[in-house]
């Protein structure tokens, strides 16, 4: 299905999300536009993990509509569900890749399922992809003799085998040196660039906030809400918020020292 | 000229009497289009001795991966081996996709048909070494059990009595339902099945005395080990390989604690205690078993309890009780080594406790066979 570029590839309207009887977070709005590179911010323990887990349509919210190219995710029967999974490509936090399969095997798992095409395509697109993400010559590798980084860009190989308009990274810069996740950053918004693909980045690395987002969100577990949205570097000036403004400025919180003898 | 046209895609094939052919593709080619196109392609330039090959894509509108990994597989030849090959009328930013992956990636990139399997006196070799390693590992870990046991026993802080209790609790307490009932129905399938060729010699009283010694001597303590090690050494092993593969055991480790005496030796004496409790209760319950269906006979409790007591003497129910302690340092050290012995990987833990129950059992069955060798001596 063709979607109109003028509409919002994704949109949250009255999201209520949480775990069993603890509501996590509640009337959360946004929505994402074609090709940015949006991120969800804030403090560890503010939801994002879980936001994105409602987004993907692993958890069902308590409330709300999370539409994905013009389909809702939450309204969605099972099969309609499946078939919405194929929308998308998903980067989750460790990489996510399958221990027993080499590299290659891991990028043409979806093709194999999910097309009819013949076999020498399948291992082109996945060699492609790969050389992609800078990791042709890993091909032939198990995921165990990868380094984190080496991981997160073949995981991110994976998630772009069947071309999808949207990627969700769950923290890609986590446990990475600044610079192999310089070099994500980089990957992120040359794919944004050139195939147009739409990132939504689950995140609290500064860096690469300031260098790769188009426009943020930051929730706050106090309020259990959105409480900015915009571009970071116009949030960091002119922020309202004073928690919005210590995030950016990373700012310690106030911690009260006992008195000196 | 053939003209096929696949949900969004329109691909016409030209083949010239004289060997030149000439595709040209419209509007979409994508993951769904392309296994189309490619069957068309395939049905279309099957021609021997195909001279050139001209593919025009300038009617595409949408081209994914897929699509440029078809008019790749096309650049290469792959498909038409004798023909010069040539895509032709790609938009600029078409152009730059598809430039990126060049024929030099595909040589370099491609899985390699890499069939070299070991010789038979090579895999025998390496079996043998294994079998060495995994043998001085064993010993190893004994020496380091014997060398941690005794001083972490007298130092009250060092055993930490609590762990030891919760282990006593969850392989041996949590199991005594289990234990209950398998001990019962195999006490009463052995009498039951017994009981019917017994009779034909009018001998099914010593249904009893056989019910006896089989479950005191050998299946009482045989069955508790074993349910032990299915349920407990794989836990053991499970526990302890997670630990490893999570990196507590490092962390164990620099911090001055040393994991045997941390994490085996209470396992070890949970084990060598609660064991021959179980195996008791297991002789129990299959005596009680066999004595339900003595009953069903129609033979009086007196009687069975006579005919109990003429077989069954107080040193096999000691032999029981020792067979239970060997069984119970076997299962849980067994599983405890396995767990340290865990590698990398998503299937390590896996691996680990499948290699635990294995190996507990075999080494059950091997003690108890010598077991039987040492009481057929002294008796």
């Amino acid at each position: 299905m063709m979607t109109n570029a003028s509409e919002p590839i994704i949109a949250v309207r009255n999201l209520k999300i949480g775990y069993g009887d603890k509501i996590i977070l509640e009337n959360v709005n946004f929505q994402v536009r074609h090709g940015e590179v949006f991120m969800i911010l804030g403090g560890s323990g503010s939801g994002k993990s879980t936001l994105l887990k409602n987004l993907i349509g692993l958890y069902p919210p308590y409330e709300g509509e999370v539409w994905i190219e013009g389909a809702d995710m939450v309204a969605a029967r099972d099969d309609q569900r499946l078939l919405m999974f194929r929308k998308f490509g998903v980067l989750y936090q460790g990489g996510a890749l399958f221990g027993s399969m080499t590299v290659l095997e891991n990028v043409l798992l979806p093709l194999n399922e999910f097309t009819d095409l013949p076999e020498p395509v399948k291992e082109l697109v996945a060699l492609a992809k790969l050389k992609q993400v800078g990791l042709g010559a890993a091909a032939q590798k198990m995921p165990s003799e990868l380094s984190g980084g080496m991981q997160k860009r073949a995981a991110i190989a994976r998630a772009m085998a069947l071309d999808p308009r949207i990627l969700f990274l769950d923290e890609p810069s986590a446990g990475l040196d600044p610079v192999t996740s310089a070099g994500l950053d980089h990957l992120i918004k040359e794919l944004s660039h050139q195939c147009g693909i739409t990132f939504v980045i689950v995140t609290h690395e500064l860096a690469s906030i300031y260098s790769i987002a188009d426009r943020i969100i930051m929730l706050d577990c106090q309020t259990r809400t959105v409480i900015t949205e915009g571009q970071p570097a116009a949030l960091r000036e002119h922020a309202d918020d004073p928690w919005v403004r210590r995030f950016f400025n990373r700012e310690p919180d106030p911690i009260e020292l006992p008195p000196p003898r | 000229m053939t003209t096929t046209t696949q949900n969004e895609l329109e691909t016409d094939v030209q083949v010239t009497p004289d060997g030149h052919a000439r595709v040209v593709l419209h509007n979409q080619l994508d993951a769904q289009t392309a296994a189309a196109c490619w069957s068309v392609l395939e049905r279309n330039l099957g021609v021997p001795n195909l001279k050139t090959l001209e593919v025009d894509v300038s009617g595409l509108s949408h081209c994914d991966g897929a699509g440029f990994a078809l008019l790749q597989y096309l650049n290469l030849g792959k498909m038409t081996p004798t023909a010069k090959v040539s895509v032709v009328g790609f938009n600029d930013k078409f152009e730059k996709v598809f430039r990126e992956f060049t024929p030099a990636d595909y040589t370099a990139f491609r899985p390699q048909n890499s069939t070299r399997k070991n010789s038979l006196p090579a895999e025998v070799g390496n079996a043998v070494a294994q079998a060495a390693t995994d043998l001085y590992e064993q010993v190893n870990f004994l020496g380091d059990i014997l060398i941690n046991l005794p001083p972490t026993l007298v130092s009250r802080k060092r055993m930490r009595w609590p762990e030891v209790r919760r282990v006593f609790e969850t392989a041996g307490a949590n199991a005594v339902p289990i234990v209950s009932l398998i001990s019962l129905l195999v006490g009463l399938i052995i009498a039951f099945e017994s009981a019917q060729p017994l009779a034909q010699f009018g001998a099914q009283i010593y249904v009893a005395n056989m019910i006896g010694l089989v479950i005191v001597r050998e299946l009482g303590p045989l069955l508790a080990a074993i349910l032990l090690a299915g349920r407990s050494g794989s836990a053991f092993a499970a526990e302890i390989g997670t630990m490893k593969v999570n990196e507590e055991l490092n962390a164990l480790e620099t911090l001055g604690l040393d994991p045997i005496r941390y994490l085996v030796i209470q396992r070890l004496t949970a084990g060598i205690l609660l064991t021959p409790l179980l195996a008791c209760y297991a002789t129990f319950m299959g005596v009680l078993g066999g004595v339900l269906v003595m009953l069903g006979l129609g033979f009086p409790l007196k009687l069975i309890f006579h005919q109990l007591s003429s077989a069954v003497h107080l040193n096999d129910v000691v032999f029981a009780a020792a067979k239970g302690v060997v069984f119970g340092a076997i299962v849980s050290g067994v599983g405890c080594l396995r767990g340290l012995q865990t590698k990398q990987g998503p299937s390590a833990v896996g691996i680990s406790t499948t290699r635990a129950v294995v190996t507990s059992i075999l080494l059950i069955i091997m003690a108890d066979a010598v077991f039987s060798v040492v009481f057929f001596m002294l008796t």
